[in-house]
């Protein structure tokens, strides 16, 4: 080694920043003080509506993880989401002493990790590669849709079902209902937070740069020795475990489960909401999922017509304009400033 | 010297094609040994019979002693077995700091350590200038030695390089040899290399093993094989002359 390798400064990018690069952990801070505050200045139906939108954005991170950093599209997430709904159902049916909400949380992560995990072995060890995994994933978005269809008896069919709100208990120590809409926001955003720093610093860990090299050469990493296929079934595995958490959370959060919540024309909005809000940034994937599930919902209410018909332009203008989304417009603008000066 | 790689009758047909037939070969640790041979030889499917991107229908490939065969690529690599494409496969959209970080991720080399074994393979390639600099912004030249400069961090012992100075300028050539010899000297690695610049083969003074439709047809220095009439009929022409 040369003397002075120690004075050379130690490299300021890493791999895995993209999107909306270096800023990216300013603005991130910015965005949760926002969340934080607003139940100050804002009541009413926002703060009933919004921790919702914060667990899609979750669910969105989820599909950020795969799609940006790995490369692999999984159109299958709302599949993940919705089992972990019936999941918290179920566990709120039970009556087994302790806590069901505990149960519920933990068997949607283990659900949801498991399943992908299953899934993910299979198609990745056997060298399934993009186009044939979003198919697979579309399969198992309607498999979840059928099943709690026809499994009535414990789904309730088309019916859907009824999910009690949870409260947390501390033991001893008390107890935080969550049927008001307060407590609920202030119980669902730091579990975003927590995701979102839990995802950004394994993207830039030794995994994230792992998974990173997995998307940019496949051959390349497989000739070094990676494992390609249990990274791979990692990083599903994890994308899978968290929103089957989101979707436990919100099921609880909405009062109710039905099969449409884990069909292919969800899954395809969730596609919808990280393409947009930049699928290369895990906060771009959030904030995506938050705004364009507020904005439909406000473009539903003015133009219950054209609603979709708005969105989807947005959509196409997006895309071909943005292809890093919103995010990667944001990451572009210092650069623009810099050329005009 | 002892014996690192070996191949034992090693043939490989694709759907009648022979593209190699038994084909004996031995290398001893620490050395280099160039292949080559016209279009069609069956020298780019030989090298991936070795780094297992292709499984043999006859033969065997032992590696020290150890039948490697039925190995995968990614349990070749891991036991040293490492190769550089016919085409620079490096990671494009990555700084050339990251690729050299991702294939020293792959060692377990300790945290503290990493920053400073990058810079010392990124010295020993000549990039250490260019660290944050995109790949896809490097000459072919610079990308055919960051691809070498990722076997060397993975600490391959056995470097398979197809084609190692395909578009690269003379001085860039005759500066690649001298790594090679470098890397067999003073890291006591063993390389095969797939090579058509004669300069490059002369200037690197090892064995070269020439295959013609599949099969050895000739081993021994360059200057015997440069000399016999029969390579020089199938595969040389007047350029050795």
């Amino acid at each position: 080694m040369t003397a002075d390798v120690e004075k050379r400064i130690p490299p300021v990018g890493r791999i895995t920043l993209r999107g909306l690069g270096e800023s990216e952990t300013g603005l991130a801070f910015i965005a949760f003080i926002v969340m934080a505050l607003l139940p100050i200045f804002v009541s009413g139906y926002s703060i009933y509506i919004l921790p919702q939108y914060m667990l899609f954005g979750m669910m969105a991170m989820s599909l950020g993880l795969l799609w940006g950093f790995v490369g692999i599209l999984s159109f299958g997430q709302a599949g993940f989401f919705a089992l972990g709904a019936y999941t918290m159902g179920l566990a709120m049916q039970s009556d087994l002493g302790i806590n069901p909400a505990y149960i519920g949380m933990l068997l949607s992560l283990v659900a949801g990790g498991v399943l992908a995990a299953v899934t993910g072995y299979f198609l990745f060890s056997a060298g399934v590669r993009a186009t044939y995994f979003v198919l697979v994933t579309l399969a198992l978005s309607i498999m979840v849709e059928q099943i709690a269809v026809s499994q009535s008896d414990i789904t309730g069919g088309w019916n859907g079902m009824f999910i009690d709100r949870i409260s947390l208990t501390f033991g001893g120590l008390g107890e935080i209902s969550l049927n008001e809409d307060a407590p609920a926001y202030y119980a669902v955003l730091p579990v975003v937070v927590v995701t979102y720093a839990l995802l950004r610093w394994l993207t830039s860990a030794r995994f994230g740069k792992i998974l990173a090299g997995i998307r940019e050469n496949e051959d390349r990493m497989t000739a070094l020795g990676f494992s390609i296929s249990v990274y791979k079934t990692c990083a599903f595995a994890l994308s899978g475990a968290i929103a089957c958490f989101a979707g436990a959370l919100y099921g609880t959060h909405a009062n109710f489960v039905a099969p449409s919540l884990g069909g292919v024309l969800f899954s395809t909005e969730v596609v919808v909401w990280v393409a947009i809000g930049g699928r290369n940034s895990l906060l771009g994937a959030l904030l995506g999922g938050i705004l364009v599930a507020t904005l439909s919902n406000y473009l539903s209410t003015i133009t219950p017509e054209y609603w979709q018909l708005v969105l989807g332009l947005i959509f196409i203008v997006v895309i071909v304009f943005f292809t890093g989304g919103i995010a990667g417009a944001v990451a572009q603008l210092p650069r623009l400033w810099q050329s005009r000066s | 010297m002892s014996v690192l790689l070996e191949t034992k009758n090693l043939s490989k047909q694709f759907a009648g094609l022979v593209a190699n037939q038994d084909i004996q070969f031995s290398l001893e640790a620490g050395s280099i040994r160039c292949v080559i041979g016209p279009n069609g030889a069956g020298k780019t499917t030989f090298i991936s019979m070795i780094s297992g991107h292709l499984s043999p229908t006859e033969g065997r490939i032992l590696y020290k002693d150890q039948d490697v065969t039925d190995l995968s690529v990614i349990r070749r690599a891991r036991i040293g077995i490492a190769r550089k494409f016919q085409t620079p496969t490096v990671f494009d959209n990555l700084t050339t700091y990251q690729n050299i970080e991702l294939a020293v991720l792959r060692t377990g080399c300790p945290r503290a350590k990493r920053h400073g074994r990058i810079f010392e393979v990124l010295d020993l390639i000549r990039l250490s200038d260019a660290w944050d600099r995109p790949v896809q912004f490097l000459s072919h030249g610079q990308r055919q030695w960051l691809e070498i400069g990722l076997l060397i961090a993975i600490e391959a012992k056995l470097l398979l390089l197809d084609e190692p100075t395909a578009g690269m300028t003379a001085e860039e050539t005759a500066s690649t040899a001298r790594l090679v010899q470098m890397l067999t000297q003073e890291f006591k690695l063993s390389v095969i290399i797939i090579e058509h610049d004669i300069n490059f083969i002369r200037d690197l003074r090892a064995p070269v093993t020439v295959l013609h439709l599949g099969r050895v047809l000739l081993e021994g220095s360059f200057e015997e094989v440069a000399a016999n009439d029969q390579v020089r009929e199938v595969y040389l022409g007047h350029e050795a002359g």
